[in-house]
């Protein structure tokens, strides 16, 4: 670990220089910062999961150790990138959306050790040693999640782009023990907008969802 | 004397309720929107936008962008070569001129001004940052429908009976301003684009509501033969018009793979989304109103105008379904256009009718109260059969069941009728209120081709765009009515120029132009089975019954052109995706009606406006799909609400372009802001429209419920408001 | 966004050498929420991110003993979960879970939290970058420059503590009810530890509106005390916003009060919403001290509260908005159980 760190420190400018060459950094070694692997036994985990082509020019780049949907991932990013786009545009997983960019709007909500959140605001930098559930992750091969089938029984959609992030959300949102009441299903929906206009729908299938995630459907 | 029309039918069976087509991928997150699409080898663009409201480009600095590691190229100006002039004869879309491209003239804030090609989205957005624009604004610019330099232009009138004279002899008038503010619709999919140049051929995918548009306005903008484009647009992650227009971006995306011979993809950021897109544009309503001594209205005074931009040509038809609403014969409409500086507005959800039933059910309601009368009492006295203007009869109307059956339900009979006079106990104030609503029934040309397979797959492809209306729904329920095939192994193929000619799918055309041709379709594949068959007795769904005449598919075609329509129209809709007609037909005119009834509370002393619960009631012909009907009058609902409490997008004139140009500051409802919407139809058929009497839904799903909102924040408050957003302080 | 480098140490102390080392263009980030939004609109580019949520031990939420000690790392929404948070002191977890959503609450620290960037359109949509269309004078973002919100669309702007220079207003809840609630916050810096009373961490914008925080360089926040009274019982965070929820405040109220029967001995109120930084009502509470409160009483106590704001052009309606949201308040919280 204080290895790793040194190698970050060379790696730093000094104030007003041109930061350090980026094309020098691929394959040059020494720039290359390490994220710390947390003690955790990721780097030696089995088979990654598969990537996207050839990563793109280099910036500042991180080698990131995560896990998306049960899987390891071990993927070089630029420092910058959020969890959102490296979901969609490096690792293929294109269910999460962006509506916004800016926390505004929840279509990107995905779960970050069972919590939910914002990805489109979450540095991917930060899922390091950590494990990402998205919506692609939830259904148990073709077996629907319970949210999934009372979003399809309630009819709790229409376009379906912020459906992802609404299910994602519903289901942190009872696993919080939120579901108490459809005034509060409502307050902790509030931060997943859906233009279509599908509220009552949501409502409608996340109360239905959580007596069956209550009564032992999946987790 | 209008035609007599057959009576009303006695209602058939109800389309059964049935879970919406694309819901399961949907909540599995498989379905790909057209930022979803990966293709190897694809570069991201990051368009540059015009910080100044009106001016030209002097000069483009790309050096710094190019210095960025990751970025390939960045387009100018001088990569976009004039236009192609629409060819001659074109009709509708194809006539208008292209899409300008990147061009020295600054029209408005945020036009593109460059755009940068780069290997991942975080250097594409570097390079971005990194280009350095300079301008020469031009001296004034009109920001504002107020502002000196906007040019006032009467437009197109409308006319039944003589309005003048009939207000002479009116005993009671009232005469109101009401004003509607610049909106934006606001999908959650901002606007996206991916082309591919290969082959020779461009294929572009486009969130759009109308993808032979596109394919249109790219080949003028970049000056190649439409025939070497395909479009594909096969789910929309919310249009509501604004997708119905061709965007400024398309053609810049596909230059860019023509330049690179590589995969391009841009998404637009919200706040260039904001600044790019269309918008409904800011309209002021004056209309006077006036009724007999026996309380009858008998005239409509009603001038209307819009912001309109300075080429804009989205007109101020305002008038389009308030003329047969409430039966008055003599109605003088005048519309006009206030060119200013600002991108050019457009359609968005029921463009005409919500801004003016915001006035006019407002107008009617003050009527109302002057006369001592009972809102919806009041409205039920002026039931319809004809369009005044054109004298052609209502193929079907229904409002009066509408307004019965919401007020039934809402329990308007125990409505104390005194402004102000009903409060909880804490002292919130309680108003009830009613609005409603009409919506012309357009109809366009479509062309249906069906393959059925013995391998058990089913193809359908027709005219159509998926936007979340439900439309794969409403088709699939017509074909699996009509033909006996696996439902989980139908594909339908729409939003595809590829297959079969695309017209835009918006005015709430979509399932009744659909309908019909699925029937058709269905129709011959019933025929030319049984001809295969040739009498022969074969059990078994259709594709067992292939599979037993040993015949691998039948591929059958049908065409569908609207009420009085010529065979030319199926010209016109596979040269140019064009071939609409109606609300008026040769021997009728339909609209869609809807009643809607309101529950506001308003707090004692901080005035927030809550909308507890919401009845309507809704007349759109046969109800082919109820479950995603159900929810598109939902959506329509909380559209409403949000355009009455909620919604404006803001100019600061020393500045021009959109303040509040994100989804935190652009108010759009919230889970929380809603409460119950209780939803029903009448569902009988219209009888003359198509075979099936559907009538449209979408958009009149909205109309009129942002007066029942504004008429019960009157009646909670005794306060008449006649300006949308209703806010805080405007209670306080 | 401009490249950075981007590092996670593991303990506060390296952290705050890592800072040292970095230089200028040297940045913590805890959730990210405030600080990586910004970033994406172009307005701040730091060269050296330092994420202080590896670090250990500054995520402890403690009630017993005489304070309440939230390490700065506690998630906002665990904050609000507290039980003892919930029923001992509602002001501040209504404060905590009536902000933006439990999305963004999952992410974003206590700490971070007090140093949110403020929403003014002007300062957020103005640095003409793709993201962010419009192109404005700020003097918060880039000094010197003008203030586009005196004279504009002002009416989300400040009407207390604005100066000639700059009208933003303070964006927090948390930090409101921090105020009414005496709270300090303990900060680690290269010259070591110190403490601070929360109402001491941020500046009024006088000439230098960007300057927000009284923090030296190098200063992180890793804890937030809270002395513990009977009055938090008696408290609330009454917020007024555009919508019921996921909005900012056009006027919020953090009261608590120490009653007797019905009289109050001592109240606590500050202001949000309304002011460049969050608000005591110093006077608004001396008015209430020994009265019996009703609500005429709860009104000119808001009145009072506001007096002295000054209205733009288009904000004037928040004065009498903010004096109500404190009257309502107050007598909310005096209906709670002690």
């Amino acid at each position: 670990m204080d290895s790793e760190d040194t190698t970050i420190d060379t790696g730093v400018p000094d104030a007003g220089a041109h930061p350090v060459s980026r094309r020098s950094t691929l394959g040059g070694g020494a720039a290359l910062a390490l994220l710390p692997l947390a003690g955790t036994e990721a780097a030696s985990a089995a088979a990654p999961a598969p990537l996207a082509a050839a990563p793109p020019d280099p910036g500042q780049r991180l080698l990131l150790s995560t896990k998306v949907n049960r899987r390891d991932v071990r993927v070089e990013i630029d420092a910058r990138t959020s969890l959102l786009d490296l979901l969609r545009e490096r690792l293929g997983l294109t269910g999460a959306k962006k509506g916004c960019d800016h926390g505004q709007c929840g279509a990107c909500t995905v779960h970050l050790d069972g919590r939910r959140v914002a990805s489109c605001l979450t540095l991917a930098a930060k899922t390091n040693g950590r494990e990402v559930l998205t919506i692609e992750g939830l259904a148990d091969g073709d077996r629907l999640h319970p949210m999934q089938q009372a979003f399809i029984d309630h009819d709790a959609l229409q376009c379906g782009y912020c459906t992802p992030g609404q299910i994602m959300a519903a289901v942190a949102l009872v696993k919080e023990g939120n579901a108490t009441s459809p005034a509060r299903i409502r307050e902790y929906m509030s931060g997943n907008i859906c233009r279509c206009g599908a509220y009552v729908g949501i409502v409608a299938a996340i109360e239905d969802a959580a007596a069956a995630m209550r009564s032992g459907g999946a987790a | 004397m209008p035609a007599q029309l057959p009576a009303g039918q006695a209602p058939a069976a109800p389309f059964a309720d049935r879970a919406r087509f694309d819901a399961r991928d949907k909540v599995l997150g498989r379905t790909h929107f057209t930022a979803d699409v990966a293709l190897p080898g694809m570069l991201y663009a990051m368009t540059v936008p015009a910080t100044i409201a009106k001016g030209r480009l002097t000069a483009v600095s790309t050096d710094a962008a190019m210095a960025v590691p990751g970025v390939v190229r960045v387009l100018t100006a001088a990569d976009f070569a004039p236009p192609k002039p629409p060819p001659a004869g074109a009709q509708g879309p194809a006539a208008a001129p292209a899409t300008p491209t990147i061009v020295p003239a600054i029209g408005y804030r945020g036009a593109p001004v460059a755009m940068v090609l780069a290997e991942s989205i975080e250097a594409a957005i570097e390079g971005a940052e990194a280009i350095r624009a300079s301008y020469a604004p031009a001296p004034a610019s009109t920001p504002l429908i107020t502002s000196p330099g906007a040019t006032r232009e009467a437009a197109e009138p409308v006319e039944a009976g003589n309005a003048a004279r009939a207000m002479r002899r009116a005993a009671t008038v009232v005469e109101v301003e009401y004003e509607s503010p610049a909106q934006h619709h606001n999908p959650i999919e901002m606007l996206s684009t991916t082309a591919v140049w290969q082959g020779g051929r461009l294929t572009i995918y486009e969130a759009t509501q109308g993808a032979q548009m596109v394919k249109a306005n790219v080949a003028k903008a970049v000056a190649i033969d439409p025939a070497t484009i395909d479009v594909r647009s096969s789910y929309v992650g919310g249009g509501f018009g604004q997708k119905g227009a061709a965007q400024r971006q398309t053609a810049l995306v596909a230059r860019a793979a023509m330049l690179t011979g590589r995969p391009v993809k841009l998404v637009l950021p919200r706040g260039q989304v904001f600044h790019n897109a269309t918008f409904r544009p800011l309209s002021r309503h004056k209309v006077k109103l006036g009724a007999d001594a026996a309380g009858r209205m008998i005239a409509v005074e009603y001038d209307a105008d819009h912001q309109q931009s300075r080429e804009g040509q989205f007109p101020p038809e305002y008038h389009e379904a308030q003329t047969q609403m409430y039966g008055i014969a003599d109605y003088h409409g005048t519309t006009a256009n206030v060119r200013i500086d600002t991108q050019a507005p457009g359609y968005m959800r029921a463009p005409h009718p919500h801004p003016a039933s915001f006035a006019f059910e407002g107008a009617v309601d003050e009527l109302a109260e002057k006369l001592g009368r009972d809102p919806v009492a009041f409205r039920l006295q002026h039931d319809a059969v004809a369009d005044p203007v054109t004298g052609k009869p209502l193929s079907s109307r229904f409002l009066n069941d509408c307004i019965r059956e919401g007020a039934r339900r809402f329990g308007w009979d125990r409505r104390d009728p005194r402004p102000g006079a009903t409060r909880l106990a804490d002292g919130t104030q309680v108003g009830w209120g009613v609005g409603c609503g009409a919506y012309p029934s357009i109809t366009t040309a479509n062309i249906a081709t069906l393959r059925v397979s013995a391998d058990g797959t089913t193809r359908l492809a027709l005219s159509g765009h998926e936007m979340g209306q439900g439309i794969r729904t409403v088709i699939a329920a017509a074909l699996l009515r009509a033909i006996d095939i696996d439902a989980d192994k139908l594909d339908i193929r729409i939003g595809d120029t590829s297959v079969v000619p695309q017209h835009i799918t918006a005015g709430s055309w979509g399932t009744a132009s659909a309908l019909p041709a699925v029937e058709a379709v269905a129709a011959k594949m019933t025929a030319a089975m049984a001809e295969l068959l040739a009498g022969r007795t074969v059990t078994g769904n259709l594709h067992r019954r292939l599979a037993a005449a040993k015949r691998p598919f039948l591929e059958v075609e049908a065409t569908q052109l609207a009420p009085g329509q010529q065979p030319a129209a199926l010209a016109g809709l596979r040269a140019a995706g064009f071939a609409l007609t109606g609300p008026a037909y040769p021997d009728f005119t339909t609209f869609s009606y809807i009643a809607h009834f309101a529950e506001v509370h308003v707090e004692p002393r901080t005035r927030r406006v809550r909308v507890p619960r919401v009845v309507s009631i809704a007349d759109c012909g046969r109800v082919v799909s109820p479950r995603t009907a159900e929810s598109q009058v939902r959506g329509g609902v909380v559209w409403a609400i949000g355009s009455a409490l909620r919604e404006e997008t803001e100019v600061d004139p020393r500045y021009g372009g959109w303040l509040n140009n994100d989804l935190a500051d652009y108010v759009v409802p919230v889970n929380a802001d809603i409460g119950a919407i209780e939803v029903g139809f009448i569902d009988r058929p219209d009888p003359l429209l198509n075979a099936v009497g559907a009538k449209g839904l979408g958009e009149v799903a909205m109309v009129g419920a942002a007066a029942a909102v504004a008429n019960a924040v009157h009646h909670a408050t005794g306060r008449r408001l006649r300006r949308m957003p209703i806010r805080i302080e405007h209670l306080l | 966004m401009q490249p950075f480098s981007y590092q996670s140490p593991r303990t506060a102390d390296e952290a705050v050498a890592a800072f040292g080392r970095a230089g200028p263009g040297a940045s913590y980030i805890a959730g990210g929420t405030s600080l990586y939004d910004v970033m994406k609109l172009d307005i701040v580019r730091p060269r050296h991110l330092i994420d202080v949520t590896g670090i250990g031990g500054l995520d402890r939420i403690e009630t017993g003993g005489d304070r309440l000690r939230f390490g700065a790392l506690v998630p906002m929404s665990a904050a609000a979960a507290d039980r003892v948070v919930l029923r001992d002191y509602p002001v501040l977890a209504e404060s905590l879970w009536k902000a933006a959503s439990q999305q963004l609450r999952n992410m974003a620290t206590v700490g971070g939290n007090l140093l949110q960037r403020t929403r003014c359109l002007y300062f957020r949509n103005g640095t003409g970058n793709p993201s962010a269309v419009g192109s404005y004078p700020c003097n918060k973002r880039a000094p010197g420059t003008g203030c586009a919100a005196i004279g504009g669309l002002d009416r989300g702007q400040a009407v207390l503590g604005q100066s000639g220079s700059c009208t933003a207003v303070s964006p927090g809840d948390w930090p409101v009810a921090l105020v009414a609630m005496d709270a300090s916050v303990e900060l680690l810096g290269p010259a070591g530890t110190r403490s601070l009373p929360i109402a001491d961490l941020y500046r009024l914008p006088g000439d230098t509106p960007q300057l927000e925080f009284t923090l030296a360089p190098g200063e992180m926040i890793t804890a937030i005390t809270v002395p513990k009274t009977p009055a938090g019982r008696r408290s609330t965070y009454h917020k007024i916003r555009d919508r019921e929820s996921y909005a900012f405040a056009l006027a919020s109220a953090a009261v608590a009060l120490d009653m007797d029967g019905d009289r109050v001995r001592a109240a606590r109120i500050a202001l949000g919403g309304v002011a460049t930084k969050p608000w005591r009502a110093a006077a608004a509470e001396a008015m209430l001290a020994g009265r019996q409160l009703d609500a005429d009483l709860a009104l000119a106590a808001g009145r009072a509260a506001l007096a002295g704001a000054r209205a733009g052009t288009h904000n004037g309606f928040k004065i009498e908005l903010g004096a109500r949201t404190v009257a309502d308040a107050l007598i909310i919280a005096a209906g709670r159980t002690a």
